[in-house]
């Protein structure tokens, strides 16, 4: 066969195969709405797929971490409402998952509830892309008073209520007990001492360096920025201080606060009390190896290191111990966000699919305590005074996050490429000393031209 | 003699140096397969066991369970030989017209190909996603191919291949009455073969390794092509919680690319060394 000849069949065969398999645009939605049966409702979120551990499990606290978890609650709603709802999970990945959100509201294939970031509520909001949930919340049985202090300031609007909070997520310590004992930093109940202002954490790290020989801290300063924003955040909330303005469309870091803050930080890695140059994974390696005795990382962690520190041969064994970011100054705060639900505008085109939606968010107001198993601290009051939360490991202790958790204020737009941004010249100024005049100026001037864009 | 004995030392003492730069060079893929047997829970504290045990398979048997990856592979093979087809078959005609024909604004036509080398892809993404999303088509197989069609670097291949080929052997085919478009399917294609393998091959690898385009037109699981598809089953804190399957799932995406590699190596490596003219010569 000639050359031509073959490429004019090759391209047949694409065009036919292409027709074939439906290369025009889909029509599953409009041959949806004609169908009898259950109503199809689709889902978007993150936190991965695991079908291949979870993909029948309809028992939620057979369940581990955050994807067999929910995997396991869709299944367990699906299967409740056999014959008459039907969720379709649409899994997108953690980091472009809002781009993709963003690409199928323009091409108009909204999903009915999407998991959403309490940090990205309000831009949603702003655009008028999620619908606001009062009267539809008191229609199912979801009792916004029950929301805690933090999940109701960060689903909150004007007022509304746009989102159902699912849980708040914190930065945490994370404590190697035995590296601990060792240096003399444990109390005669067995907790770390933690130190109440940051001479005493100075004067502690060095304690732990000179009885160990290992640093104090190991957390994630290199490609991962916004880990160093949580932090930078946290001490300075902790001085009841502010960078953003109040109506949410400047930062300013030229303030007393936010130079103590950096003062300690920079203080510890000079010194030497952090693990240098740890990006996320490695900071979690020194850990788990027992090469630091404290990491700095959020609550998702909680269940893999407990069960880490059952195994015999592990650094961590029998000496796992987590409390919330201590109070080094005048305020107890500590930085915190949340993953909630949106009922998205245009994902449920009839009353039936919108009920079937709210049905499912009830769901999972419902088992707002199961999810809290995954480490995440829930955002119920009522699920947070209950026996079994309180019998789940430190979440005692925990709880208090749910109040003295304090996010980026709802007025700012854009927070997750805020967060970067700010995270990355303090970064620079920690880990590589770039000059901490020009690093304050270059973040206020790219955080500023970010929040001007992110207004408009 | 002793010239030989020195060349021959120098030769070996160049092969010896090239086996350890390849072996740097291939050090983090065989570290990728080392890991992607190892189980997720002992990489996240130890990344630097090469050949020490423990192993397992459960990263790929989790892959394989998955439910839609044999849909998503499928999705992948349709998207990149309808694209690698497309590609060659378009760029192959427009290359000849731009070689061998004359029409009015062919230089200036010709320079806003050539200008398109020079537009990064990205730059174009939110326009050409609102156009595609408004012809409706969002998780289309035409919305995942398309785009790609659209190939500068395609016609300037070609259209560079097609002017080297001597004009006498297209006049002689006039001369026996053949058509353009005969001349063009029976005398100048065969002879453009190598650069069309180079083209395809190219085009295969794109096609098969995108993951930009897919991510925000292929939203709906069932038409995720691979890459897409195995990104979305990572967990959140993948290179920490999950590394084994991770880097099982870089091998898994990887093996059908390394298959083509192996079968076209010929064609790919005298594309990259600049070669392709004279393989044809040989042809």
């Amino acid at each position: 066969m000639s050359a031509g000849r073959f490429l004019l069949r090759a391209a047949a065969v694409a065009l036919a195969a292409c027709v074939a398999s439906g290369c025009g645009p889909t029509r599953a939605a409009d041959a949806d709405a004609a169908k009898p049966g259950p109503v199809e409702i689709d889902l978007m979120r993150f936190f991965g797929s695991c079908d291949a551990t979870y993909g029948n499990n309809t028992d939620p606290r057979a369940a581990v971490g955050e994807c067999g978890i929910l995997t396991s609650l869709v299944n367990e709603f699906n299967a409740q409402n056999k014959g008459r709802i039907v969720v379709r999970t649409q899994i997108g990945e953690w980091g472009p998952y809002y781009d993709q959100l963003n690409a199928r509201l323009v091409a108009s294939d909204v999903p009915a509830v999407a998991v959403m970031h309490e940090s990205m509520l309000g831009d949603y909001v702003r655009r008028k892309l999620v619908e606001p949930l009062d009267a539809d919340f008191a229609q199912v049985g979801i009792d916004t008073n029950d929301f805690t202090a933090h999940a109701h300031r960060g689903v909150t609007f004007a007022g509304k209520t746009y989102a159902l909070p699912f849980d708040t997520w914190s930065w945490l310590w994370h404590f190697d007990m035995g590296l601990m004992k060792k240096a003399g930093l444990v109390t005669a109940e067995g907790k770390p001492v933690l130190p109440h202002s940051p001479d005493e954490l100075l004067a502690q790290a060095r304690q732990f360096r000179k009885a160990t020989g290992k640093p104090y801290f190991a957390w994630a300063a290199a490609n991962e920025p916004s880990a160093n924003t949580r932090t930078f955040l946290t001490l300075v909330y902790q001085q009841n201080g502010k960078v953003f303005a109040d109506d949410g469309r400047a930062i300013n870091l030229h303030t007393p606060e936010v130079e103590k803050a950096l003062d300690l930080m920079q203080a510890l890695y000079d010194e030497g009390d952090v693990k240098p140059g740890q990006d996320y994974a490695s900071s979690n390696q020194s850990y788990l190896n027992g090469d630091v005795g404290v990491l700095i990382v959020g609550t998702w962690t909680i269940a893999q290191f407990m069960s880490e520190a059952k195994k015999p041969d592990s650094p961590l064994h029998a000496g796992y111990y987590v409390t919330p970011f201590p109070t080094l100054y005048a305020r107890p705060a500590i930085f915190a966000d949340g993953h909630s639900w949106v009922l998205m505008k245009g994902g449920t085109p009839d009353a039936r699919s919108r009920a079937a939606a709210l049905q499912l968010m009830k769901f999972l107001y419902d088992h707002d305590g199961d999810w809290a198993r995954t480490g995440h601290l829930t955002t119920r009051k009522s699920v947070a005074e209950s026996a079994d939360f309180k019998a789940l490991p430190f979440r005692a202790e925990l709880a208090e996050i749910t109040s003295t958790g304090v996010s980026i204020p709802n007025n700012v737009g854009t927070q997750r490429a805020v967060e970067n941004l700010i995270g990355e010249d303090i970064g620079n100024i920690v880990v590589s000393h770039k000059p901490r005049a020009k690093a304050l100026a270059d973040i206020e001037k790219r955080v500023n031209a970010q929040l001007r864009r992110g207004h408009h | 003699m002793s010239v030989a004995i020195r060349r021959s030392g120098f030769d070996r003492a160049v092969l010896a140096l090239l086996c350890i730069l390849a072996f740097a060079w291939m050090l983090p893929l065989l570290w990728v397969l080392a890991l992607s047997f190892k189980p997720n829970e002992f990489l996240m504290s130890r990344t630097d066991a090469f050949l020490a045990p423990p192993y397992t398979l459960a990263n790929y048997l989790n892959i394989l369970q998955t439910s839609q990856v044999f849909r998503w592979v499928l999705n992948s093979v349709v998207v990149a030989m309808g694209q690698t087809v497309g590609v060659v078959v378009l760029s192959s005609l427009a290359g000849y017209g731009f070689a061998r024909t004359e029409f009015p604004g062919r230089r200036l036509v010709f320079a806003l190909v050539i200008f398109g080398l020079a537009i990064p892809s990205q730059s174009i993404f939110i326009p050409l996603h609102r156009m595609f999303s408004h012809w409706g088509l969002q998780n289309t197989y035409a919305g995942l191919m398309l785009p790609g069609l659209a190939a500068p670097f395609g016609v300037y291949l070609m259209t560079q291949y097609f002017r080297a080929i001597p004009a006498e052997l297209e006049e002689a085919a006039m001369l026996d009455n053949a058509s353009r478009l005969k001349t063009f399917l029976r005398v100048i294609l065969p002879l453009s073969l190598p650069a069309q393998a180079t083209l395809a091959i190219f085009t295969f690898l794109a096609a098969w390794n995108d993951y930009l385009w897919p991510l925000v037109i292929a939203t709906k699981p069932e038409m995720y092509t691979l890459t897409r598809g195995l990104a979305s089953t990572q967990t959140n804190f993948a290179q920490s919680e999950g590394l084994g399957f991770l880097m099982s799932q870089a091998v898994f995406a990887g093996l059908p690319v390394l298959t083509v590699y192996v079968f076209f190596q010929k064609y790919l490596v005298s594309a990259v060394a600049g070669t392709g003219r004279r393989t044809e010569a040989k042809a």
